[in-house]
């Protein structure tokens, strides 16, 4: 290379400036490779594909649904029952819990602690959990033992004992799990914001404190049991590697004597979404930080709202990318964190937003998080906002799938509901459709702009931040006490 | 094969399957593939693929823990492992977190005794996101003295609030120094406030250059992605890194004989007595720890398990009780922690334990007892492959052991194939009165 520059005859001097430079742009750009200053573009995105939800009904009414999974030797059981815990009596809110708690506590010839070395021998895990709409009493194991796994679901079901010492034992474990809850500010706050706004409606039975354990017993137990446990009142959900033919055969062999019975059950209406804003506080002397919890319901015309609502949520504080951690916890400092959630219920949605903050900014944090409230509810998300929050449920939703829990309980809101395959393996495409006007509607339609706030924390050194509101006092029950009248202080 | 070509020196596929032990319907069926390599500069690679979502998940282990600290540098690891998301030459403080959540992925790091692992979970179609900024903090991370100063205060934070949120972590760091004598077994990882103090940005640029290195590193991708593409992908992200000098072999320890040895101590936090006992048993590559794995699930885990049942359940001497085998390196113990709530339960939990072992060293267990802890422990093996993530993790903990060259699945029939007379053998062996005992009295 060398000779061939020598024989066009250019000057060393021109040829030493070039090397020179060559050294510098060697040391200074050509250091790493180019690929490694900027991040990738990514690839297309595949295709969610998610197995079938297939059905049958046995000749009891009771529905069977299988979901064929075969990555592991696992099936995992879920027995929805449409008693969930509005449909507790006025008097007795918890006993719709207590009750899916009493499943496993005995059958006949099986006390408590031999069904759970049952389901100890077969690999098995055992949990009931209790919403506003149903309960679901789920049951995972190793696949070899379904017909084990199904007789004793078969016996706790058909031929409960409830043994009384059981029953003393479950409330004691209700009210203890209850009692201990009160000391943070998270649960106590997510409690008495639900029951201010389910005030007049059945789903104020889903705030229950640990006094209403005082009045469960066997007898309302038996009563509720006998009422809602019925297969024309169920669905039963297998997940795992087995066919539809496999599964009503064994379901039927062990629960086609399941009594049906006819139920009546009235609709729950939609609640009245509280309309001026309400400011409340509840006293946790010990807590340093303030927690705010800021809600709403929201009215759904039908699940179709899901995705809508979904969005708007993420835009609003689904994640650390979102306004409300980017304002409070990002520009302004005020927050530990600042996020929101939506849940979808039968009859409303409930939107809920909580922070926690520094005492002295309290007052900024609530008035910048209605800000942000009002901002989504009067103005159409930008374009690049609205699919940069579409991106990020397009790609979190198969890692929550991916958690055979959340896969489980998602499932089980799509059977409890009949919402159909856009819940389901359509979430991408039910998702893409989402446009801004989709969300400004939801957030302009619902009354999200008067929410009520609740404040848990040290009262005495909070209240005098909040002069410029009336504030309701209430314990932490969720009980009212008092008012402070606006410029008063604890 | 070319020089250019020779970047994959070894490539190896492993069929997995375990058709008979997973399942009694059918008489194989595979779980997975594995196919692993070694990139020319030592980094070792291992690919499984899962079309079962569009995602992926990347997991970078560097077999380094707390258990290589140098002498007075405690914590180094563990700062390491929090240094590596406060940015590297292309990007920028905490920068790897916000790619990563903003695309709906998650990430997380974990060091241990004896390795610090990353991992990150996300859409299939985001790896070479992953692999960029992976490779950014191995090939230049940033160690700025603003950044270790900044991290070791909150390291130093996060060491008061762990004592203020567990009453008991004092008395189980002074615990591990009489069940390990050597020093850099029983250091908590989190280190001390001293030596954290004490650390000067020569010390962490040192570590960091001695073990944070392709040759010490194991990479493995799981979920849905082609396999000729990944291949690619790191190649070009990876390959060009340059390998560090050999990392020091760990000279291999073994547990020191004594008598049994009991303390007390005063502990001013904790709310409630109680105790630690440990059992120095064989070292984690032995074939004994087959049968210890399921002594530990007929004694500790599960309601019915016998400790739990007699203890929490039947003669309510405890209010709490866990433990299990710990493996560091290539030593292991048996654990158990119990929380009592007088000093007179106390005292008979104790004798409750040691009733229970002497038990097994007489009585043969049942078949059905057997079955429970052997089903119980095949469950939670098997829960190790739920997510991409936790099955990406499981992978190189299996990498990094001494058994990487057998298949797992085979490994699982070792556990299931454990007698009663192995039991027998195996508690008469390891559970004698070499035992370490701490005794919790509250102030």
């Amino acid at each position: 290379m060398s000779v061939a520059v020598r024989s066009r005859g250019y000057p060393f001097s021109l040829l030493f400036s070039l090397l020179i430079l060559l050294c510098i742009l060697n040391t200074s750009l050509f250091s790493q490779e180019r690929f490694r200053r900027n991040p990738p573009f990514p690839d297309p995105l595949p295709e969610l594909t998610l197995p079938k939800i297939e059905s049958a009904s046995l000749s009891n009414g009771l529905e069977v649904s299988i979901i064929r999974r075969q990555d592991l030797p696992v099936i995992s059981i879920h027995l929805i029952v449409y008693a969930g815990e509005s449909f507790s009596p006025d008097a007795l809110p918890g006993l719709a819990t207590f009750t899916a708690n009493m499943v496993n506590k005995g059958a006949v010839g099986l006390s408590s602690s031999r069904i759970t070395e049952t389901i100890e021998t077969i690999g098995g895990k055992f949990s009931s959990e209790t919403h506003p709409d149903y309960s679901v009493i789920s049951f995972t194991f190793l696949e070899d033992y379904l017909d084990t796994a199904l007789e004793t679901l078969g016996k706790m079901i058909l031929q409960p004992t409830f043994p009384r010492i059981e029953v003393r034992n479950v409330v004691r474990t209700m009210h203890y799990d209850l009692l201990g809850r009160k000391s943070s500010p998270a649960f106590v706050g997510r409690r008495t914001l639900l029951r201010i706004l389910f005030e007049e409606h059945p789903y104020r039975n889903i705030a229950f404190n640990e006094t209403v354990t005082r009045n469960l017993n066997r007898d309302e137990l038996l009563s509720f049991f006998e009422k809602y446990y019925r297969p024309n009142n169920a669905k039963l959900i297998l997940i795992g590697n087995l066919t539809l033919r496999t599964a009503v055969r064994k379901v039927s062999r062990y629960l086609n004597t399941w009594e049906n019975k006819d139920i009546e059950t009235e609709d729950i209406n939609p609640p009245q979404p509280n309309e001026t804003l309400k400011l409340c506080i509840v006293d946790l002397p010990e807590e340093e930080d303030a927690t705010i919890t800021i809600g709403n319901t929201i009215l759904l015309r039908d699940y179709d709202d899901y995705f809508p609502t979904t969005v708007l949520n993420q835009v609003l504080g689904g994640s650390p990318h979102s306004r409300l951690f980017m304002n409070l916890r990002e520009s302004k400092g005020y927050a530990y964190f600042a996020f929101s959630t939506v849940e979808f219920f039968k009859a409303c949605g409930i939107l809920t937003i909580q922070e926690r903050v520094r005492p002295n900014v309290i007052f900024e944090s609530i008035a910048e998080s209605l800000n942000e409230i009002s901002r989504i509810s009067s103005q159409v998300v930008p374009d690049y906002e609205l699919e940069q929050a579409k991106s990020y449920l397009i790609g979190n939703f198969p890692l929550r799938i991916e958690d055979l829990e959340y896969y489980s309980s998602r499932l089980a809101a799509i059977q409890a509901f009949e919402l159909g395959e856009a819940h389901w393996d359509s979430y991408y495409q039910s998702m893409m459709l989402i446009s801004p006007e989709n969300v400004y509607e939801i957030a302009r339609q619902s009354s999200l702009q008067s929410p009520v706030v609740v404040v848990v924390g040290n009262i005495q050194e909070l209240s005098p931040y909040l002069q410029e509101f009336d504030l309701e006092v209430y314990d932490t029950n969720g009980e009212f006490q008092y008012t402070i009248k606006k410029g008063e202080t604890e | 094969m070319s020089r250019r070509l020779s970047f994959i020196f070894c490539i190896s596929s492993l069929f997995l399957f375990g058709g008979i032990l997973l399942s009694a319907q059918e008489d194989e069926r595979p779980l997975f593939e594995v196919t692993t390599f070694q990139l020319e500069n030592g980094l070792q690679v291992i690919l499984s693929e899962d079309y079962s979502l569009p995602l992926v998940s990347v997991v970078l282990a560097y077999n380094v823990g707390s258990i290589n600290e140098p002498p007075k540098k405690t914590g180094m690891a563990y700062m390491l492992e929090n240094l590596m998301f406060q940015g590297s030459r292309n990007i920028g403080s905490m920068q790897h977190i916000h790619f990563i959540s903003k695309i709906g992925g998650i990430l997380n790091a974990v060091t241990t005794e004896d390795r610090t692992i990353f991992y990150q979970t996300v859409p299939a179609s985001q790896l070479a996101l992953v692999l960029w900024l992976e490779s950014d903090r191995m090939i230049s991370l940033d160690i700025h003295p603003s950044k270790v100063k900044r991290t070791r205060d909150s390291l130093i934070e996060e060491i008061k609030q762990r004592k203020l949120d567990d009453p008991y972590f004092e008395s189980s760091v002074l615990f591990d120094q009489l069940l390990y004598p050597n020093k850099a077994y029983s250091h908590p990882v989190i280190g001390s406030e001293t030596d954290l103090r004490e650390m000067t940005i020569e010390d962490v640029q040192d570590f960091y250059t001695k073990y944070y290195i392709p040759n010490n590193a194991v990479l493995c991708i799981t979920g849905n992605f082609e396999k000729r593409k990944a291949i690619q992908l790191v190649k070009k992200y990876f390959t060009t890194i340059r390998p560090g000098k050999p990392v020091p072999f760990f000279p291999a320890k073994e547990h020191l004989k004594s008598q049994e040895i009991v303390r007390n101590v005063e502990n001013y936090l904790a709310p409630y007595p109680g105790f630690h006992l440990g059992y120095r048993i064989s070292s984690p590559d032995s074939p004994d720890n087959y049968t210890l794995a399921i002594i530990e699930y007929i004694l500790l885990h599960g309601k019915s398990s016998r400790l739990q049942e007699r203890m929490i359940y039947e003669d309510r001497f405890a209010s709490h009780l866990s433990g299990g085998i710990e493996l560091k390196k290539n030593l292991a113990t048996f654990k158990i922690f119990v929380k009592n709530n007088t000093e007179t339960l106390r005292v008979r939990s104790q004798k409750s334990i040691f009733d229970e072992i002497d038990k097994l060293k007489s009585d043969f267990i049942s078949e059905n007892e057997l079955n429970k802890a052997k089903n119980m422990f095949k469950r939670d093996y098997l829960d190790q492959f739920t997510t991409l993530a936790d099955k990406g993790i499981f992978l190189v903990k299996f990498h990094l052991s001494r058994k990487k060259n057998s298949n797992f699945l085979e490994e699982l029939k070792k556990y299931l194939a454990v007698t009663p007379s192995d039991i027998i053998g195996i508690v008469n062996r390891y559970f004698t009165e070499e035992r370490v005992v701490l005794n919790i009295k509250i102030k």
